[in-house]
């Protein structure tokens, strides 16, 4: 397995969810020989110097969706409360790994279908229950706080697409890493600063803080969009394999997204756009409010399943948002030494 | 558990038994004569240390649920019915394996779905397998309707338990494989049968050619021993031994051979408990009315969350559920049963 697709195997075989999990040290191997890395709160940020006063901030979330302990019973059966946006119905029989004093496998239980009263309704979080097999000893291994997160292993899908749980958005924070590649040994005029921020999926805290302890002019978020899909119109999406999604809307910078979409054609690279009417659900919406105001655009990875453990990407996708932002990047980077 | 391991990791739907069958000729040829039916039943004499007085039957079904495809979008999608009893919970999100590739099963994203969709379960319809082909004569390269799926699904511990797709029955065909090879006292008959999870197909037949005095059936079946379920609905507990069952939705069993099963158990001091809710059935259902009648007995492993890809039990009960099954083959054979 080569280059993108093997980070992009062990980003998602990591996990990250409220400050806990391997994903940051991940992040931090692949991108260490390229950037100067520090921590800062729960998230990764890696500096590449550039020569004059100017900073572009490059934003990937690199959390996931997940659940928290809320009771551990005398059987071993453990209760959640969601961390992130999570449909119940799929749960039943779904394996989790229980982030405790050591990493407990779990799998999601509840009533049998044959025993349920009511057969029209759907089962809700507080209707279903973690199975370890520890029986009493559970309580002593897990503590009520404990984060827990999918487990499904990293899979390729046909020739150019990949499926593994956590895509949502180890894509946007390897398209990342794969820009940073592309900048290595570039003189650049401006500084870009790659922040791999914690707390997406649950209020945006890590964008919030760091965008306003890191000094940036102008930034770009990535995220996933939803993909074509069964069920999903071709209206409400993009088409996987038609390259990133450059996001317009009221709230993102007109210039940024020029500047985008005029670096997807200088390269010839395929790109779809996605248009919406005011907030982007992503980490854009915080970034443009911070301080006096940061212009920021967004690109977005097409993918289907959003927020399972079966989510979907197109492989060549990832490549050409890394491929736009680095040269959005050399555009701004001409731009600044223009300006001097 | 390597055995059982490699066991329940093959993939054999029912009708496409060929992976398990196969696998477990390998290992029971050299202690066993054996006839394939032509369902692809496996009939196999077990030859004893001593000829039987009464002719048992022993079966096991080399079936699991899986999913057939049906029909392939436009898109490149898989549209698929069941093949036996899945709910459709389990398959949501899921992952699947079919011919050797890996495919998922799609789930609209929860930001999408209006109110109405949140509070009802999709239908089977709605649903398809992702093999990553981006139109239809890519996917016609790699699938044809008709082929099967069955979940991509590890053999793992879970704490002091074990978990996998296909327990049921892979565990009945393990416990035979194990009786067969460990040098029983009397003859008998050992069935794999196939097609149990869509109406008891093989057993039908697989009766009928043995003609049997006595059968016993080894499953696996449902435990609902876990948190939320009122007590007196638990139908038995996971790590409390071998199952012995009175009735289930296709058999009423032979009062006398229960009685006796379980006064066997007790004898040869195996751990054992009775099924108390009425729910599922096996094999049983087919040899019991076969011909003029056969005294049939059940004896299941308890098994959390049966027909989805994370079956959950005890490798003690397991153990149980072949001790009790030498012992009563012994007591049949033998005609000292009754």
């Amino acid at each position: 397995m080569e280059g993108i697709k093997q980070i992009l195997k062990e980003l998602c075989e990591a996990d990250c969810i409220g400050g806990i999990g391997d994903a940051l040290e991940v992040a931090k191997k692949h991108i260490s020989s390229f950037a100067k890395i520090k921590l800062s709160g729960n998230s990764l940020v890696a500096e590449i110097k550039g020569k004059k006063d100017y900073t572009i901030m490059l934003d990937a979330h690199i959390d996931e969706i997940g659940m928290m302990v809320t009771n551990i019973d005398d059987n071993g059966f453990v209760s959640v409360a969601a961390a992130g946006g999570i449909d119940s119905r799929m749960l039943m029989a779904m394996k989790v790994k229980i982030h405790a004093k050591s990493i407990v496998k779990g799998v999601f239980c509840s009533v049998p279908p044959h025993l349920r009263q009511n057969e029209i309704g759907v089962l809700k979080l507080d209707e279903l229950y973690i199975d370890t097999g520890l029986g009493k000893a559970a309580k002593h291994i897990i503590s009520v706080g404990d984060r827990v997160t999918f487990e499904q292993n990293f899979a390729e899908l046909g020739e150019n697409y990949v499926t593994a749980k956590a895509l949502d958005n180890r894509s946007g924070v390897a398209a990342l890493i794969r820009c940073a590649q592309l900048l290595q040994n570039k003189e650049l005029n401006c500084n870009v600063i790659l922040l791999f921020s914690d707390m997406e999926e649950i209020g945006g805290s890590g964008v919030k803080t760091e965008s306003f302890t890191l000094n940036s002019q102008c930034a770009v978020s990535v995220d996933v969009s939803f993909g074509n899909q069964q069920g999903v119109s071709n209206d409400e999406c993009g088409i996987l394999g038609k390259g990133a999604m450059i996001g317009i809307s009221p709230i993102l910078s007109k210039d940024i997204t020029e500047q985008l979409k005029k670096a997807a054609n200088l390269i010839g690279t395929n790109y779809q756009t996605e248009v919406m009417g005011g907030k982007t659900a992503t980490n854009a919406d915080h970034i443009t409010v911070t301080k006096s105001g940061i212009p920021c655009g967004l690109l977005s990875i097409p993918l289907r399943n959003m927020h399972t453990p079966a989510e979907v990407v197109c492989i060549d996708d990832i490549e050409s948002t890394a491929l736009i932002l680095a040269e959005f990047i050399k555009i701004k980077s001409e731009e600044i030494y223009e300006r001097a | 558990m390597k055995e059982l391991k490699n066991l329940c990791e093959l993939g054999a739907v029912s009708g496409r038994e060929d992976a398990v069958r196969e696998y477990i000729i390998e290992k029971i040829k050299d202690n066993s004569e054996i006839k394939i039916d032509p369902l692809g039943n496996i009939i196999a004499f077990v030859k004893g240390r001593k000829a039987a007085d009464k002719i048992v039957m022993v079966d096991a079904h080399m079936d699991e649920v899986g999913l057939i495809i049906t029909s392939i979008t436009d898109n490149g999608m898989l549209k698929f019915t069941t093949v036996g009893g899945i709910d459709i919970s389990v398959l949501l999100s899921r992952r699947v394996i079919i011919n050797g590739m890996v495919g998922v099963i799609c789930q609209k994203p929860v930001h999408l779905l209006s109110n109405d969709e949140k509070e009802k379960m999709p239908t089977i319809d709605s649903l398809c397998i992702d093999i990553g082909a981006s139109d239809r004569s890519t996917a016609e390269k790699k699938v044809n309707v008709g082929d099967v799926a069955f979940f991509d699904s590890s053999f793992e511990n879970l704490g002091e338990l074990i978990i996998s797709k296909a327990l049921d029955d892979r565990i009945g065909c393990w416990a035979l494989i194990d009786i067969i090879n460990s040098k029983p006292q009397y003859d008998f008959y050992a069935t794999f049968t196939v097609g149990e999870e869509v109406g008891l197909i093989g057993a039908k037949t697989a009766a009928y050619t043995v003609n049997p005095d006595y059968a016993v059936v080894i499953e696996a079946t449902t435990a609902a021993d876990i948190a939320g379920v009122e007590a007196d609905k638990k139908v038995c507990f996971v790590d409390k031994g071998a199952v012995l069952s009175f009735m289930d939705r296709a058999t009423l069993y032979d009062k006398t051979l229960f009685e006796k099963a379980k006064k066997i158990a007790i004898e040869e001091n195996i751990k054992y408990q009775v099924k108390f809710v009425v729910a599922g059935g096996n094999n049983a259902g087919a040899i019991h009315q076969s011909r003029g009648g056969v005294k049939t007995v059940a004896v299941s492993v308890p098994c959390r969350y049966i027909h989805s890809p994370s079956c959950v039990a005890s490798f003690n009960d397991i153990k149980a559920v072949r001790d009790l099954c030498v012992k009563l083959i012994e007591k049949m054979a033998s005609g000292e049963i009754e």
